[in-house]
């Protein structure tokens, strides 16, 4: 029985920092990056607005140059964007030479330069926040694949219980619990509030924690659901997301991938999908599609006027001298998104989710009252393969990071080749439950399963005949599941005559080998290189997870392993020696991108201004 | 001029008003979570109260020898259900004594080996356990409030209008003596 949540509550904290003071502390630090955040949202936002607005332009301008020809549109209106040009014009020259134009005109200049590009910006964001909140952030495809947990299986029902009771210390409505059947041990919260929270946890978590564990792990997620990460994680994908989308736009007229991009946006904002589930995985779908359009991938317009992989005329030649403009915006665009968000936003970013999780683990020690369950959930789930197929996605939403290990495989199907291997040794068990296979195997632990199996068959090879007849039933029933002939599956004679060297045996017996081994990797945990070595990781390291978890008390032995002051030193130096060419080349970045931002402003110029000079002929004729 | 000095104070007077209006609607918010934790503390009581029934019937055929922890049991349950309705103190004797019987029913059971393996009964052990945590988690939910309540009546500038407002701190909810007793178990 556990008693130790009552006593706590007397007890206090023993630690010589307490949850509340860590809580103020780095809810204080969320509150400074997440500024800082928003700031370099913002300065990254600026080149963009400044790329965008000229095809707003030149796009009003096409349009009204074609209305203008079936009717003529008042002179004013011509007047109006006379006007506007030339206070860009005047704010784009003040850039160049330093004498200071007229302060007023340069305002709205700089007005005119940027509000459209910033107008449309601020609006698709909206959009794709409207959009996505239906589908909830990010975890979609990690809940395709999960079901509910079983009440009437011990393990489960505490899985519930516990999220329960954390819900109940948190003062939030409980979220709905998901369960992976997966060896892997991990969980995550998913959702874009509290209040369509759900927690997501994999069957080898709660097979590896006790309840204590158990609590502080779970305790993790709810605290970080009632401290509104989730709605921080979904705003944040959603300016990615924008950039995605304006990217798209921009591409759409040369290539079929960024318009099926936006026309699977298209129609999912307009219809939907029927099924929930098949919404939210169209979603994230959807979502996966932006977020990579906005990182630097070759897509549309790379192919477009990639003039050496198709043959040369003078037709293409011209087409992409007239579309080179809007390459050139494109390219300016993607280089400062790269430029911004690898040197700002990013880092910023990464250390502004590292403080979330220090509070979440702060608030989950104001919740349990108990600092070491989830010290030692956190050790635990630091030794073992965490990776969950789905998780890629959305890694920052876990509770460990999921991109510990290096494989990822399809739990589906391990889970079914699993239920499959256990079923038949199951199915194969003598009904007078012989005292040698011990109790009906649990279809739950496969490797109980898997370790049962190969014990009777060592048993056999040594001239058991009980393990032998049971092994042979074990083939029958495998012959019969995986329907091959049953003189197909490796025989027990074969062992033996793999052991003097017989090649057919050895061959049939790898065979069967490698069909096994693709089930069984699963359960052997592979130790995965510890995540602080990720410096701009959204995942503080197990280190300083747990010297802060020793603060508030848990009991947690810390290798004190000092920083020798010599590598100290010799750091310090690099940098110093380093930084100076670091920020001459940042420098030269930053100039290459204006320097293209204004090229592509100028051809733009000059192309529209043709383009208009033939619609003007063609009206007066 | 007289103008300018006419806004400025117009200004000001509103600010005012409007921090008046964020201070009172933040202890308002504040008092009602206060309220909400209390309420989910009876929520959970309740909940433990229809779990005993059937754990007593899941039990008693194992523990027929063991007719008095059953019926303290029971007796417990029926003296918690009536005090429902009567004054704080009087709920939190009752409740705490139906703790101590629960605790001791489980403690009984742990010389019945065959009861611990049947798995109906380790869920129904489990859902009680769970219960117990539910009702320790809540209080310490209502406690953290009733902190944060108090805290932010104390400290400035809130302490300057919490009298004024009508407001007064909230009283934690103290562990009974028995149920102390009961914890301090030597290990």
């Amino acid at each position: 029985m556990a008693t130790q949540s009552s006593s706590a509550v007397i007890d206090g904290p023993r630690g010589r920092q307490s949850f509340f003071e860590a809580q103020r502390r780095n809810r204080h630090a969320t509150w400074r990056l997440s500024t800082v955040c928003v700031l370099a949202a913002v300065v990254m936002g600026i080149p963009l607005a400044l790329a965008v607005t000229p095809l707003l332009y030149a796009a009003a301008l096409l349009i009204a140059d074609l209305i203008n020809i079936w009717v003529p549109l008042p002179a004013s209106l011509w007047q109006h964007a006379n006007e506007l040009a030339h206070y860009g014009s005047v704010a784009l020259a003040s850039l160049t030479q330093s004498n200071a134009a007229n302060p007023q005109a340069l305002v709205i200049g700089a007005a005119v330069l940027l509000l459209p590009g910033a107008v449309l910006s601020i609006v698709l964001w909206l959009g794709v926040n409207a959009l996505f909140r239906r589908a909830g952030a990010g975890g979609a495809l990690l809940a395709l694949q999960a079901r509910e947990p079983n009440p009437s299986e011990l393990k489960e029902l505490q899985l519930s219980d516990v999220v329960q009771e954390m819900a109940i210390a948190a003062g939030i409505p409980a979220p709905k619990i998901m369960l992976i059947d997966t060896s892997a041990a991990n969980a995550a919260a998913i959702g874009t509030s509290p209040n369509d929270a759900r927690i997501v946890v994999t069957r080898g978590l709660i097979d590896q924690l006790n309840r204590d564990e158990l609590e502080g792990a779970l305790a993790h997620l709810v605290a970080s659901i009632g401290n509104g990460d989730l709605r921080i994680a979904f705003r944040v994908a959603g300016v990615f997301e924008t950039y995605g989308l304006l990217l798209a736009l921009i591409n759409a007229p040369f290539g079929p991938r960024a318009r099926r991009t936006l026309w699977r946006i298209v129609r999912y904002s307009l219809i939907g999908k029927k099924h929930a589930e098949a919404s939210a995985a169209e979603a994230a779908a959807v979502a996966d599609l932006l977020t990579r359009g906005a990182a630097m991938e070759t897509d549309d317009i790379d192919d477009f006027f990639n003039t050496t992989a198709r043959r040369k005329s003078v037709l293409r030649s011209i087409r992409n001298f007239l579309f080179f403009p809007i390459f050139l915006t494109n390219f300016a665009i993607k280089l400062s998104l790269w430029f911004f968000s690898f040197s700002i936003l990013e880092p910023s970013m990464a250390l502004l989710w590292r403080k979330r999780k220090y509070l979440a683990d702060a608030s989950a020690v104001q919740l349990t009252r108990n600092p070491d369950g989830l010290a030692e959930a956190l050790r635990k789930l630091n030794d073992t393969r965490r990776a969950i197929p789905g998780g890629a996605w959305a890694p920052h939403l876990f509770l460990v990071n999921p991109a510990g290990s290096d494989r990822m495989d399809d739990p589906r199907a391990n889970a079914l080749h699993q239920q499959m291997l256990a079923q038949m040794w199951t199915s194969s068990q003598p009904a007078s439950g012989s005292a040698l296979s011990g109790p009906p195997s649990n279809l739950a632990s496969f490797p109980s399963v898997m370790s049962d199996i190969f014990a009777t068959s060592r048993q056999a090879i040594a001239g058991d005949p009980n393990a032998a007849a049971r092994m042979m039933a074990f083939r029958q029933a495998a012959a019969d599941a995986l329907g091959k002939p049953v003189n197909d599956l490796p025989n027990l004679s074969d062992f033996a005559a793999a052991q003097n060297g017989d090649k057919a045996s050895i061959q049939r017996l790898s065979a069967f080998r490698k069909q096994i081994s693709a089930d069984s990797s699963d359960a052997n945990s592979t130790r995965s290189a510890d995540s602080s070595l990720n410096f701009a990781g959204f995942f503080p390291s197990l280190k300083r997870r747990l010297r802060r978890l020793d603060r508030m008390g848990a009991h947690v032995e810390l290798e004190s392993a000092r920083v020798k002051p010599a590598a100290v030193i010799f750091i310090a130096v690099l940098s110093l020696v380093l930084a100076p060419f670091a920020l001459l080349a940042l420098g030269l970045l930053l100039l290459l991108i204006g320097i293209l931002m204004l090229a592509s402003l100028a051809f733009l110029a000059v192309w529209m201004a043709f383009i208009h000079q033939l619609f003007l002929m063609f009206v007066h004729r | 001029m007289s103008n300018l000095s006419l806004i400025v104070v117009g200004l000001v007077a509103a600010t005012l008003l409007l921090s008046f209006i964020a201070i009172f609607n933040s202890l308002v918010a504040l008092r009602l979570r206060v309220q909400n934790a209390w309420s989910d503390i009876d929520v959970q009581l309740k909940r433990r109260h229809d779990l005993i029934p059937n754990l007593v019937a899941s039990v008693q055929g194992y523990m027929a020898h063991e007719r008095s922890t059953l019926d303290a049991v029971t007796e417990a349950r029926a003296k918690a259900v009536a005090s429902a309705g009567g004054t704080v103190a009087g709920r939190a004797q009752a409740e705490s004594a139906l703790s101590g019987a629960l605790s001791n029913l489980f403690a009984v059971a742990e010389q019945y080996p065959q009861l611990r393996a049947v798995e109906s009964v380790q869920l129904l052990q489990e859902q009680l356990t769970s219960t117990e945590n539910r009702i320790a988690f809540a209080r310490q939910h209502y406690n953290d409030e009733v902190m944060k309540f108090n805290t932010a009546q104390a400290t400035f500038p809130r302490n300057l209008f919490a009298a004024l407002f009508g407001f007064s701190p909230a009283v934690m909810f103290a562990a009974q003596e028995s149920e102390r007793a009961n914890v301090n178990v030597p290990i």
